[in-house]
Formats: C-alpha cells, structure tokens, sequence
C-alpha cells in the first residue's frame, strides 16, 4: 500500500491521531510547566526540608524511565488503591517527568542571572517580592524561552509512550501497529506519522526561535 | 557575598530574629507535612497487604538478583552498543554538515533534524513491524540497538556541533591563513578540542540512550524491564518488582548524570543537553 492508499482508507483515524497527539502534547506542557514552577518555588524556599523534597523530586523524575513509571501507574497503582484510566495515566506520567525538566530549566534560568543583579536590587531597596517580581522572573523566563522549545519538542516525542497503552483513537506512535494490524501497510504508515511528528516539530522549533530572537538577553 | 554564593541563597538577606522564627515555623511544618505524605504511602502500602513478606523476600535470593543482573547486562550490552554507533554516526552527520560541500552539508542537515525529531519508540516500531514485512530478518538485539542508535545520533550531532562552535573562529582563521585545507584544519585543529569539550555531554547522553532501552519489551529483547516482567509472573509479586526496577534505573542514570556534571566541572566545560540545543 502506497502513503495515498494509507490516507484514504485511514485518513479520519490520523487526522483524530495526530490532534490527540497535539492535544496531549498541550496539556502535558502546560501541567508540567504548572508543577515545574511549583517544584522550583521550592527548591528556592529558605526552608531546607522543602529545597531537598524539590530536589528529590527532580532527581527521580528527570531520571526515570517513562516506561517505568507508566507500568507502575498502569499495573501497580491499582494494587495500592488507586485506578486511573490509561489515558490519565499517561498524561501523568508525562507530566510529572516534565515538570522535572521544567524545574532544571527555571532553575538554570534563576543562576544565569547572578547574585550581583539581587544584591544591587537590594541596595536601591527593593523588597523580596519586588527582586522576584521585576528581576528574577522576567529575566528567567526570557532565559528559558529557547530550553522550553526544546522541552515541547521533547514533550511531544514522550507521548509516543501512549503507543504502550490501549488509547482510542491511538497517537502517532500507536497509529504505525493499528495500521499495520488491520491491513499490509508496510512503510507507508511509519512514513505518514514521521511526517506528523517532523511537521509538528518543525513549526514548534521555528515560533520557538522567533519568541527567543525577540526577547532573548544578551549578556 | 562572594560570586560563589548560589542563587538560591542570594535570594534571601541574612534572616533576623523574626525571619529566623518563621523560617524555624515552616521547616518545622515541612518536615510535618513531608512525614505525613510518606507515612501516607507506606499506609496506602500496609492496607493493600503489599508490605507482606511474600513480595519482598525473594529480593533475598541470590537467583532473583542473577537473573536481574542478566537482564542488567542485556540494557549495558544495548546502551554501549547503540551508545557507540551513534557517537560515530552523529560525528559523521556533523562532520557531512560543517564541510564545504552544499549537498552533502543539507543532506546530512535533514537526516540530523529527522531523527532528532522522531520518537524512538516510532523508530522501534519501524524496526519491528516494517522491516519484517519485507522480509528482512534481524535478531532482536538489532531491532531494539539500531533504532535507538538512530534516534541518539540526530541529538549526538547537534552536540559534537555545538563542541566545534566552541572552538574559537581565530584559529581556524589562523589555519586557513597557513594554508592549511578544510580537511586537515577539521582533523588537526578543530576536532581534538571539540571532542574534548563534549565528553561530558556524550556521558550524559548516555541516558538518554538507557532510558530509551527501557522498551526492549516490544522486540522481546531480555533487558533488566523484560526480565522483570518474567520475574513478576513467577514470583506473582508485580508492585514490589516495578518499583525496584524503577529505583535500579533511578539509580544508574542518576550516577551517570552525575558523573557528567563531575566532569564538566573537572574540565571547565558545560554539558550541552538537548534542551540547550536550537530547537531545528
């Protein structure tokens, strides 16, 4: 079968494949970031114990194999009383090892600054929330315009772990064994979700560099 | 303060009294509140009867750790096999990118961006299912060791690039003002210290690589996860097992990334990741 026969006979199912891809990259990104924010006001909390619970956290999920996580949300939460459906599963774990990248990029984001910059925002009289407010935010954030690219584009990539869950309508990922089990599609629908997934990353990296020309800093 | 003061401490003046009271109040209803959220787990743990000796003990047996390390040796054999190929292979794509000659350079330019923009879970697949259908046979080793290479190697090159950008443009200038070819100012000038700055990021790389070997289920390649899987049928002991397993790969990647950053450190250099790469 030839990537025009593929998209005829499954055309509706890629088109609901790769939105649902796109809509779980979304929500993904966007939970990540929330919880990513979250663990980094932590990590920079004066209080000790919440700093180390933010770096625990970090370290375990940046260093976790998604696939791990995702058997034991699927198959050993269940044991401990928890059942979630294949889908929240997913969007969990992607979250959670997100959010973990997220913090390391804040993080970077704050020490790019300099102790400097607080320490003269000091001296003029600001107050804490006023350092943070106009100074560590704005500046971390412009900071990380181009590492956050990178962690969509990454995000994207991630979700391909919903190919090892039963999902209606599969992702992209996924679509390649659906396809293949209904019919002899040979290359052609490996061809058509690397397409997708190309696409999507393209135009991610392209808007992603244009933000980070417009607001980076040059130090 | 010094420069070698953290951000996160600069943040914060020197506490007086009153601050020091309250940040003594937090830390006190953190270590509650942390203790509590642990206590939680062990509970949830407890009730469901997963505490039970029955799924933990076999953790004492010499054979269940013999065929966890076997499947251990299975994800080193496929990380340092696919780890290896897609260093050559990424310095390959790199080195097809920076050369002189156009086609080749953009050739080399999409297959780099192709693969860093493919899951490799997409490129197992494309292992597993396509190339079967027409008629080639491989061993699973290769269907899961190809694939991840693959995927490695788009990445690997943006960072071999990114150790040749460091290299500062007066000395190949230099070169090329004695004469020297595009070729031999690559070899003799520009590669030894590219390939220096970016060792630590090969060895953080390597997680990537790990984590990726994670899926060698698919192909039915016996990894540490495969193996875990056998043990969880024999053993009917899954919750247990996952979580080891879990905690095993916490445990490498985590000596890994660290000892990249010791090495950044000890060479005073970064650790480019794919996050500090240009997106395409």
């Amino acid at each position: 079968m030839g990537v025009s026969e593929v998209f005829a006979e499954f055309g509706d199912v890629y088109l609901q494949s790769l939105l649902s891809t796109w809509l779980m990259t979304a929500v993904c990104f966007a939970g990540g970031l929330a919880l990513g924010i979250l663990a980094t006001v932590l990590r920079v909390s004066p209080i000790k114990p919440l700093r180390v619970a933010g770096d625990i956290y970090v370290q375990l999920f940046r260093n976790i194999p998604t696939v791990s996580l995702l058997v034991i949300f699927v198959y050993a939460l269940p044991y401990l009383g928890l059942m979630l459906s294949y889908r929240t599963c997913l969007l969990a774990c992607v979250i959670l090892v997100v959010s973990s990248f997220a913090s390391e990029n804040f993080m970077s984001g704050i020490n790019a600054i300099g102790a400097g910059q607080i320490e003269a925002a000091r001296s003029i009289g600001l107050s804490f929330v006023q350092i943070i407010r106009l100074i560590v935010i704005p500046q971390s954030l412009r900071t990380t315009v181009l590492p956050m690219t990178n962690l969509l584009i990454a995000t994207l990539l991630t979700t391909a772990m919903g190919s090892q869950v039963p999902l209606t309508p599969p992702e992209l990922t996924g679509m390649v064994n659906y396809v293949n089990s209904r019919s002899v599609a040979g290359i052609s629908a490996f061809v058509l979700s690397a397409i997708c997934y190309a696409g999507t990353s393209v135009v991610i990296g392209f808007l992603g560099n244009k933000l980070d020309e417009k607001v980076r800093i040059v130090r | 303060m010094s420069a070698t003061v953290s951000m996160r401490d600069a943040l914060y003046e020197a506490p007086g009294p009153k601050t020091r009271k309250r940040v003594l109040v937090g830390t006190a209803i953190s270590l509650v509140l942390l203790a509590l959220g642990i206590a939680f787990v062990i509970r949830q743990f407890y009730i469901n009867d997963q505490l039970n000796p029955k799924y933990w003990s076999f953790f004492g047996r010499w054979t269940t750790w013999r065929f966890l390390l076997k499947g251990l040796w299975g994800t080193i054999k496929v990380a340092a096999t696919a780890g290896v190929i897609a260093m050559a292979l990424g310095l390959l794509l790199m080195l097809g990118r920076i050369s002189p000659n156009k086609l080749l350079s953009s050739a080399c330019h999409v297959i780099t961006e192709i693969f860093r923009s493919l899951p490799s879970l997409l490129l197992i697949y494309f292992f597993f299912l396509v190339i079967p259908k027409y008629g080639i046979r491989m061993p699973s080793f290769w269907m899961i060791t190809i694939p991840v290479s693959l995927a490695a190697s788009g990445v690997l090159a943006e960072v071999f690039r990114a150790g040749v950008n460091a290299v500062p443009k007066g000395q190949v200038e230099a070169a090329m003002s004695l004469g020297m070819t595009h070729g031999k100012i690559t070899r003799k000038i520009v590669l030894p210290q590219a390939l220096k700055i970016v060792i630590p990021s090969l060895v953080s790389q390597l997680v990537v690589v790990v984590k990726d070997t994670t899926v060698a289920y698919v192909v039915s390649y016996p990894d540490l996860m495969q193996n875990a899987r056998v043990l969880i049928s024999n053993y009917d002991a899954l919750v247990s097992m996952y979580f080891v397993v879990a905690i095993i790969y916490i445990a490498i990647n985590y000596a890994t990334n660290q000892f990249s950053v010791y090495l950044a450190h000890r060479m005073g250099t970064q650790v480019v990741s794919r996050m500090d790469e240009n997106p395409v």
